[in-house]
């Protein structure tokens, strides 16, 4: 199996001197290709930062990413950005759309922007699979959270990207709708083998990954395979005493 | 990213309805502007008097100098004088000896205020035939006393008409009256050899007509005379349009890019604006996958849209606002009303294109920043501007800072009036754009200043307090325009004042006369006045300007005969009492800038461009309330258009009643009502100001009420946790009060030390 993702020993520092503060400490991990990871951590654990060096949002202060066969570290702004646009999805937490969109405009930003052409076909595949199905003319306020988190979903899928981030994608939502949004992530990633990673704070939402990561204090101090809401829940409980 | 901006444009109207309306306002002041400069530019007065005379020969307007620069460059320069210059009528011969000419027509022209307040210009009826002007009814004028007047007058043959004359108050007959009148002057014929002697300039004329067409440019001498064909052919009868033309390519050209900078200034704080309220859509759109040359282009292609569709729909309302000026320039005799407005497609295209470039500068200029928003801020919460002054910015502020600061200091070298004209408006504007660059900085500073003031009040202020020192570069966008509105109308409200304030407390100070008479009195009213009991003194006055090289200088042409007794000029050195025709008194300021002094001779052009040398007799102080040169009054009179002017009285012991009773037809006048009048500048400031400052007006509300509708959810929140409907427009109020004391202060400053520096004496 390949490795989609691959840290090597990456630092990131914010501030100078003094002030300086360590967000990840050495941080090493292989993510394979077709898995579903989910990165955990108390508050100030450092997994935002460790998924933004990762997605090649945020530059780490030393140490290698490599995105497939593609080293980061030492790419521009611009290329970053291109990087992103052809190999990389995203999820946020919430302000994920374009407000003067519909939701077909939305899903196909990414494939705009690259000055790419839209496949009909693909288009309309992510479109069933995400439920979106006679909604693709609406605009993102005429949406529920739960299906303004699908069309996010379908967006960072358009690019038939390497690896799709999610950055808390269930944090806005009610317990019913963040269990349909992360059946649909489960789904993508069984049916498609799309890789997925995806920070979260949730036992309940982790539970849903293949691997379970767990930071504390900048680095990675614990792996869980085939994980259930209580085990997560408990070991949580365990690291958030150490700290 | 045309399409996708256009789309962000169709969601967010509201957004930048604001830069809208400004860019709007903003087109249609440069095309009004720009119709102005190009009438400026191009404009021709059509002739009138000199209609039916193919060529016209008459005076050159211009005084020339040629001034040899380094490397052997030579450059040539040319002013307009104040008169007419007069040709010799000895030209006529010269003129029927060239080939095909036929006929010559010799042309007085002299002004004739005629009782009852209207003003007339006197010819000679041989030279009817320029219009030419026939006969109604009557006969052609033969006797001294018999005029004919125009169609226009109203009047009938056999009636009396009172008039002054250069040669003094007469009473004429009419005997004829004619067919035709012209659209902007009356006209009123007398006898030729009366014409002639009237005009009181033996062996001169104005102008010669030449019939018929033909080439007489070998009689053109530079300096002298020119001759005019064609649509030219005003430019000969209306001299005095020239100046106006010159003088609407200057305000033209200075309203317009004051109402393109206000633009800029103001754009660039809407869209700065804009582009903080859309951080986190911007953020996403990075995330996502937009380059930051690719949101450049969006915010560019935004900018360039709101500006096509405000710029066509401005220039159009430009055309009215041009028409609009001219009226008012012409109401305000600013303009003549024979200069009629070139229309042309140019100042709207020009307009269109300014905006549309003034508006892609400025999304330009906030999509620096937009650029600079990483995508991680789309990921966390709400993000706080940034708070930090990027350092080209800074560098930029400081370095136009340091021009504003040199230009004032070089200001302050500067004495007169016309060389700091100009660069007080520049020194005002560069401070005004080192404020809105150094905007963050100059109100954390102000917010920091004015804190402990508004924390008085427990809750709205102590809110207000923390939103304007959060918020410093969304205080500043509203800021920098209030300053440039505040501090340039400051200035352009009062440099006039000033420089009025000053030249009437000195024309007050330095008046010794009982009583002030005019306005257009000869003379011979003065000599009758003379031989009153009772009246000790009396002094003739007339103002024109006159030129030492090609620079203007306001100068006064006195009687020196009991002059003491009527005016003090405030002589420092040298005495006032051998003013003749070969002597000139000049005031401290013209002294030093002319390096002269008592005794000295000095080369100086008259009004209408008879150059004398002057012996200097006096240096006095008064010189701006009396003017920079004092003539003998017999020199001036002789060189210039209308020689009857105002009379200085000392009669100390004359009633008022008395004396206006001694010259029939004369106001009594005071002096300050005289200094006022020679002022008809401002007033023309005054309605390009209001153009100005209404626009800057409309700009700040609006990007008031954009800075106020991005933060209702702020305000809703407010609301929630507990603070009263009261307490949170108290705090919009308060914030609102604070950007406007703070602009205030900052735009009074700033004239207050422009003022200063330039305020001359």
């Amino acid at each position: 199996m390949t490795d989609a993702v691959q840290l090597e020993a990456v630092s990131k520092v914010y501030g100078k001197g003094q002030g300086a503060v360590a967000a990840l400490r050495e941080v090493s991990v292989r993510i394979p290709t077709g898995s579903f990871t989910a990165v955990m951590g108390p508050s100030g654990s450092g997994k935002s930062t460790f998924l933004h060096c990762a997605a090649g949002l945020d530059t780490p202060s030393s140490g290698s990413v490599r995105l497939g066969d593609t080293e980061l570290a030492g790419m521009d702004e611009t290329r970053l950005t291109k990087l992103r646009r052809r190999r990389v999805g995203f999820v946020f937490q919430s302000f994920n759309l374009v407000p003067s969109l519909n939701v077909l405009e939305n899903i196909t930003l990414p494939m705009r922007l690259a000055n790419a052409r839209v496949e009909r076909a693909w288009l309309d595949e992510i479109v069933v699979r995400v439920g979106l199905t006679g909604r693709v003319g609406h605009r993102p306020a005429q949406l529920s959270g739960g299906q303004q988190q699908r069309v996010a979903i379908a967006r960072a899928l358009v690019t038939r990207p390497e690896v799709v981030f999610g950055d808390e994608p269930t944090g806005a939502l009610d317990t019913v709708t963040a269990r349909e949004v992360l059946t649909l992530l489960r789904d993508v990633t069984d049916a498609m083998g799309q890789t997925v990673v995806m920070v979260t704070h949730d036992p309940m939402a982790a539970s849903y990954a293949d691997t379970v990561l767990f930071l504390a204090d900048g680095r990675i101090v614990d792996a869980m395979t085939d994980p259930t809401a209580d085990r997560v829940a408990e070991r949580m409980t365990r690291l958030g005493a150490w700290t | 990213m045309m399409g996708f901006a256009l789309k962000t444009l169709r969601h967010r109207k509201a957004a930048f309805a604001g830069a809208f309306v400004t860019l709007l306002c903003a087109a249609a002041l440069v095309t009004g502007c720009g119709m102005l400069l190009e009438t400026g530019l191009r404009g021709n007065v059509a002739p009138e008097r000199y209609a039916g005379t193919p060529v016209v020969v008459a005076g050159d307007q211009y005084v020339h100098q040629t001034i040899v620069k380094k490397k052997g460059k030579k450059k040539h320069k040319a002013k307009q004088i104040a008169e007419r210059r007069w040709i010799p009528a000895s030209l006529a011969d010269e003129l029927r000896k060239l080939p095909g000419v036929q006929k010559v027509v010799a042309e007085v022209t002299f002004p004739v205020h005629e009782d009852g307040g209207r003003e007339a210009l006197g010819h000679g009826w041989d030279s009817a035939a320029l219009t030419p002007f026939t006969l109604a009814t009557g006969r052609a004028p033969k006797a001294a006393d018999e005029v004919v007047v125009d169609a226009a007058s109203g009047q009938r043959v056999g009636t009396r008409l009172k008039a002054q004359t250069p040669a003094g108050p007469a009473t004429y007959r009419v005997v004829g009256v004619t067919r035709q009148h012209l659209s902007s002057q009356h006209t009123l014929f007398f006898s030729s050899a009366q014409a002639a002697r009237l005009a009181g300039r033996p062996g001169q004329v104005t102008a010669l007509g030449v019939f018929p067409q033909v080439d007489v440019t070998k009689i053109e001498r530079s300096g002298e005379v020119v001759a005019y064909s064609g649509d030219e052919r005003g430019k000969a009868e209306f001299f005095d349009a020239e100046q106006a033309r010159i003088k609407l390519i200057s305000l033209g050209g200075a309203l317009g890019g004051t109402a393109l900078l206000v633009a800029v200034l103001v754009v660039v704080g809407t869209f700065a604006l804009s582009v903080q309220q859309r951080q986190r859509e911007i953020a996403l759109l990075r995330a996502v996958a937009a380059t930051p040359k690719q949101l450049r282009k969006l915010l560019g292609g935004e900018a360039l849209l709101v500006a096509a569709v405000a710029s066509v729909c401005g220039a159009g309302a430009g055309l009215g606002v041009g028409f609009w000026l001219r009226s008012k320039f012409v109401e305000l005799g600013a303009m003549p009303e024979q200069l009629k407005l070139v229309v042309s497609p140019f100042p709207a295209a020009a307009a269109v294109l300014a905006t549309l470039v003034a508006a892609w500068a400025a999304a330009r200029l906030s999509a620096r920043r937009a650029a600079r928003i990483r995508p991680v801020e789309a990921l966390g919460e709400a993000a706080m501007p940034a708070a930090r002054l990027p350092w080209p910015r800074l560098l930029a502020g400081v370095l136009v800072t340091a021009g504003a600061v040199t230009l004032t200091l070089v200001l302050s070298t500067l004495t007169t009036e016309a060389a700091s004209g100009p660069l007080t408006m520049v020194t005002a504007l560069l401070w005004t754009v080192a404020v809105s660059v150094l905007g963050p900085l100059v109100v954390r500073a102000a917010v920091t200043l004015l804190g402990p003031a508004l924390r008085t009040s427990r809750t709205s202020g102590y809110l207000a307090a923390a939103n304007l020192r959060a918020r410093a570069r969304r205080l500043a966008s509203v800021v920098a325009p209030l300053t440039l509105m505040i501090g340039v109308t400051c200035t352009i409200l009062f440099v006039p004042t000033t420089m009025g304030h000053a030249a009437r407390a000195e024309a007050e100070a330095g008046n010794r006369a009982d009583y002030v008479l005019g306005p257009h009195l000869s003379s011979v009213s003065a000599a009758r006045l003379r031989e009153r009991t009772g009246v000790t003194a009396v002094t003739e006055v007339l103002h024109t300007s006159v030129r030492v090289g090609l620079t203007k200088y306001g100068a006064q042409g006195v009687t020196s005969q009991g002059l003491a007794r009527t005016s003090d000029l405030g002589v420092r050195s040298g005495s006032l009492d051998r003013l003749g025709p070969d002597t000139v008194a000049v005031s401290e300021g013209a002294a030093d800038r002319l390096h002269v002094a008592v005794g000295e001779r000095m080369a100086l052009t008259l009004g209408d461009g008879t150059p004398v040398r002057l012996r200097v007799i006096a240096v006095y102080a008064r010189g701006l309330g009396f003017g920079e040169l004092t003539l003998d009054h017999g020199l001036m009179a002789r060189h210039v258009d209308d020689p009857t002017g105002t009379l200085l009285v000392a009669a100390p012991g004359l009633s008022r009643t008395d004396v206006a009773a001694a010259v029939p037809g004369a106001s009594v006048l005071d002096r300050a009502q005289a200094v006022a009048a020679a002022a008809p500048d401002a007033e023309v400031n005054y309605v390009a100001m209001g153009l100005i400052i209404a626009f800057t007006a409309i700009a700040v509300v609006n990007t008031l009420a954009m800075s106020i509708s991005d933060r209702t959810r702020e305000l809703a929140l407010l609301r929630l946790v507990g603070t009263t409907r009261r307490q949170i427009l108290r705090m919009l109020r308060l914030e609102t009060l604070t950007a406007l004391v703070i602009a205030a202060v900052l735009g009074t400053a700033l004239s207050v030390i422009t003022l200063r520096r330039s305020a001359p004496g």
